[in-house]
């Protein structure tokens, strides 16, 4: 008897073991695609006060803009909303023409007012992304009667003060706040005058691919097709996406094809992944750069030989190499890879003997004691150990301080800090508002509160470099425009810029084998629309 | 006899009074002192709104209006005074208000936590018996050890390692989330708890989908209770079976089995209570590794990421339900106690 139940529960349980891979097999639906990432920084989809990366990639495709950017070039364009658009001869007024046939989820038509109405509202909110138009010169008192629809499928957009027009189409095309709302439908939502703030933090008002069916903050997210789509309903019926933070999980779940997209994973998971060749792997490039700032406030780094010396301190092709595959790729430059205007990496290296020449020349032959400030997580804190590492061998003592974003940037907004290991600039590569984020420096006083600028948060000013951005904000010759931008860089290397570039972020996107079309934005504003699954 | 029965109910109404003014006066020490550290710890709750490179009339402006402008004692004033109203204010992370935030995350927790107290229970109540009743033995050593393991092996390891083995190896556990994603959002909401609600609404398949993806992750939650349970277990079992009584008992010829589950395990009962409450408090607290792990929607991770965010409305929020589980947890500890143990009656 006993040997009979033991061989029955013997053959029970050997079976359970051999089928429940069978019974556990994952296969993700045919129409749907399920992306996991971290939602942790995606807190609001409210156009005008969503400056996340994550929220940018949602609104991608729950909205429309006026023009999107042509394969990653900011000079050329292609239509959305707007069919065709012109500039007049001075380059002072640009003039869109909307597309007849594009309509709202709710159903309302797309008008010029649609447009105008929601460049307005972000300037009334003033959340962090009413910036933007803020330094093209736009008010409160100005935007309705510079940005206006001459009727309903005409609108007409004044620049305040002389400015490159390319600059504004640009902005049009890959501000996260350029999208356009729909006008009707917001202000029945309306509270107090808000301009329905309080309910797009959570719902949405486009005209895009996709419609928001659900979103439970850290936890799900789901975006559905819209058939009517002006542009042709996606063959994806739902993109789901699951909040998961840790990247092994991410991996175990696309390696049992319970998910088929996963972003923001650890470089390891993603060299796991690759080696495998089972994955689709893509690097897509980034606007934002990671740097080692030091703050001009703080003595010595005032000093240009300090600054020089520890630009000979920082391991530029080690961390290249070791530290950053998949986080991003090596550039020393103020502005993004790639673009016609930039000039090739100075090839700034390691080299211990010339920084300890310089600190001796700057009355620090010994070195000194210092801070670095971080976020607490990689690649920063990886960076800014072997940053430490390198400085002791010239004799710079630098104790690692980390927290989180809000503890690092608001002791760079403060202009609190010694030497900062972070990351920033514009989302999508440029190389004005590159320049203009990281070396224009309008007002150095510590009460002009120009955080937005980070020249200012590292008390770095240069009064020709100032002069040569203002320039380029109104330079319409191209060859003129080429000589300048090339300037600006040779200058900050003269001057060693006190904000020194080491990458250019990179995020990779782990996609199964199946899926297709995902083209990658590098506006972290890709869209759903072209992906399907070949099953 | 009508002063004696005033007396009697004067008394009882004062012990009432004087428990409830020092619940209140706990939960307020509580709330003012998270209120107060969540002030000059260094986060700055506007940035996580405005992001790093808005302009100072950005930045400002937010402030103001989250009223970060006022004295603290005024902040904290008002805070208490829109707590006493009902309104717990609105998170930062999700822009709903925290109390509808909170209902929505803690049925995730309570499920998980239920279920893993469960586990603790049922396997560390028996080990830590047999352990003591194995005293010096082999037994008593395997159980040690297993129980070491439990308490000393990191929890988003064992996540981890469940994780390959279970899930990604055997397929016998579901992956990250609480449910398969075809079931996702399909099981209308009763309680929040999805082994619940789907029973009700009769949807067996959507069932057995979320006990595949609690299944685990309670596991692994249990084994770190049951390591702490079967401890205490053991030290408490100890040192009831030293009892004279106990050497009376088996004197007398009553069974083994008897003796330690009919006499000294009645006698801890009273103590466990303790242990368990405690226990299922804490894993009520949010099991934040191990939700990050399996991607649990819960009341820990809500609150940590609160914590990062610098959102004090949704921490002090947080804090103010992990106050009110300790104190309830506490009564109902008190009251069990009269149940279990006559002599406290």
């Amino acid at each position: 008897m006993k040997s009979f139940r033991s061989t029955v529960l013997g053959t029970v349980f050997g079976a359970l073991l051999c089928a429940a891979p069978l019974l556990g097999q994952a296969k993700t639906p045919d129409d749907q695609l399920i992306v996991g990432m971290s939602m942790a920084n995606l807190f609001s989809i409210d156009p005008a006060n969503a400056p996340g990366l994550d929220a940018s990639g949602i609104n991608a495709n729950l909205y429309d803009t006026l023009i999107l950017r042509k394969d990653g070039s900011p000079d050329e364009h292609v239509p959305q909303l707007a069919e065709r658009w012109d500039v007049s001869e001075d380059g002072r007024q640009l003039t869109f023409h909307l597309r007849g046939d594009a309509r709202f989820h709710s159903g309302n038509p797309v008008t010029a007012e649609d447009v105008a109405w929601s460049l307005y509202r972000v300037l009334k909110l003033n959340y962090g992304l009413a910036t933007t138009w803020k330094a093209y010169g736009y008010t409160l008192d100005n935007i309705r009667q510079l940005i206006r629809a001459s009727d309903e499928s005409t609108l007409v957009i004044e620049l305040p003060q002389p400015t490159d027009p390319l600059l504004m189409i640009d902005t049009l095309a890959t501000s996260p706040s350029a999208v356009v709302l729909d006008r009707k439908t917001v202000l029945e939502h309306e509270k107090n005058g808000d301009l329905g703030a309080a309910w797009l933090v959570t719902n949405e008002a486009g005209s895009g691919p996709f419609t928001l069916s659900a979103w439970r903050a850290n936890d799900t997210l789901v975006m559905s097709a819209f058939a009517d789509y002006w542009g042709g309903a996606s063959k994806l019926k739902r993109v789901l996406i699951r909040h998961i933070t840790e990247s092994q999980s991410l991996r175990l779940m696309l390696e049992r094809g319970d998910l088929d997209m996963g972003y923001g994973m650890a470089a390891s998971d993603v060299q796991a992944l690759a080696a495998k060749g089972q994955m689709q792997i893509q690097t897509l490039p980034r606007g934002t750069m990671y740097y080692v700032a030091m703050s001009m406030k703080s003595a010595p780094f005032d000093d240009i030989r300090v600054r020089k010396a520890v630009r000979s301190l920082i391991d530029y092709q080690g961390l290249d190499k070791v530290v950053m595959p998949y986080y991003g790729t090596l550039n020393q430059q103020p502005m993004q890879l790639g673009l016609e205007a930039r000039l090739p990496d100075p090839g700034y290296r390691l080299d211990v003997e010339a920084a300890k020449r310089l600190l001796a020349e700057a009355g620090h032959p010994q070195g000194f004691k210092t801070t670095i400030r971080t976020l607490a997580e990689p690649p920063f804190v990886n960076i800014a150990a072997s940053l430490q590492s390198t400085l002791a061998q010239a004799g710079i003592q630098a104790s690692i301080i980390t927290g989180t974003g809000n503890q690092v940037y608001g002791a760079m907004r403060a202009r609190n800090f010694e030497i900062i290991v972070a990351r920033g600039a514009e989302r999508y590569p440029h190389p004005y508002f590159s320049l203009r984020t990281f070396v224009y420096n309008p007002d150095n006083r510590d009460d002009a509160g120009i955080a937005n600028f980070q020249g200012w948060r590292a008390a770095f000013q240069d009064a020709e470099l100032n002069s040569l951005i203002d320039r380029l904000g109104v330079e319409r010759d191209e060859a003129a425009k080429l000589n300048m931008y090339h300037r600006v860089q040779q200058r900050y290397d003269e001057l060693a810029g006190p904000i020194m570039m080491i990458s250019q972020m990179t995020d990779p996107v782990v996609s199964a084998a199946d899926v297709k079309g995902f083209q990658g934005a590098d506006a972290e504003a890709t869209r759903y629309l072209g992906v399907y699954k070949q099953r | 006899m009508f002063a004696s029965t005033a007396s009697f109910f004067g008394t009882r109404m004062g012990g009432t009074s004087r428990r409830f003014g020092a619940v209140l006066m706990t939960l307020l020490g509580l709330l003012a002192m998270t209120f107060f550290i969540g002030r000059v710890m260094p986060l700055d709750p506007v940035l996580a709104v405005v992001g790093p490179d808005a302009d100072s009339s950005t930045y400002d402006q937010v402030y103001q209006a989250m009223g970060l402008d006022r004295p603290l004692l005024v902040q904290f004033g008002y805070y208490l005074r829109d707590l006493a109203q009902g309104n717990f204010g609105n998170a930062l992370l999700t822009g709903h208000p925290v109390i509808e935030d909170i209902a929505r995350v803690f049925p995730a927790t309570i499920e998980l936590a239920t279920l893993a107290i469960i586990f603790g229970v049922v396997l560390g109540l028996p080990l830590g018996v047999f352990a003591a009743a194995n005293q010096g033995r082999m037994g008593d050593h395997l159980a040690r050890v297993v129980t070491l393991f439990g308490y000393s092996t990191p929890i988003f390891w064992l996540g981890m390692m469940g994780l390959l083995v279970f899930y990604a190896w055997l397929g016998w556990a579901g992956g990250a989330g609480r449910i398969d994603l075809a079931y996702d959002g399909m099981v209308p909401s009763v309680t929040g708890m999805l082994l619940i609600d789907s029973a009700i609404a009769g949807d067996w398949e959507a069932f057995f989908s979320a006990l595949k993806h609690i299944l685990l992750p309670a596991l692994i939650l249990g084994l770190n209770s049951v390591a702490y349970i079967s401890r205490m277990t053991r030290s408490f079992m100890l040192e009831q079976l030293s009892q004279e009584y106990i050497l009376t008992a088996q004197v007398k010829g009553l069974s083994r089995r008897k003796v330690i589950w009919g006499h000294a395990f009645r006698n801890i009962l009273v103590q466990l209570l303790t242990v368990v409450a405690l226990a299922y408090g804490s894993l009520l607290e949010g099991a934040v590794l191990i939700e990050t792990v399996f991607a649990w929607p819960g009341f820990g991770q809500y609150l940590t990421s609160s914590l990062l965010l610098g959102d004090m409305n949704a921490v002090m929020g947080c804090v103010l339900v992990i106050g009110f589980i300790f104190v309830g947890l506490n009564l109902l500890s008190d009251a069990l106690y009269k149940v279990f143990d006559p002599r406290t009656r």
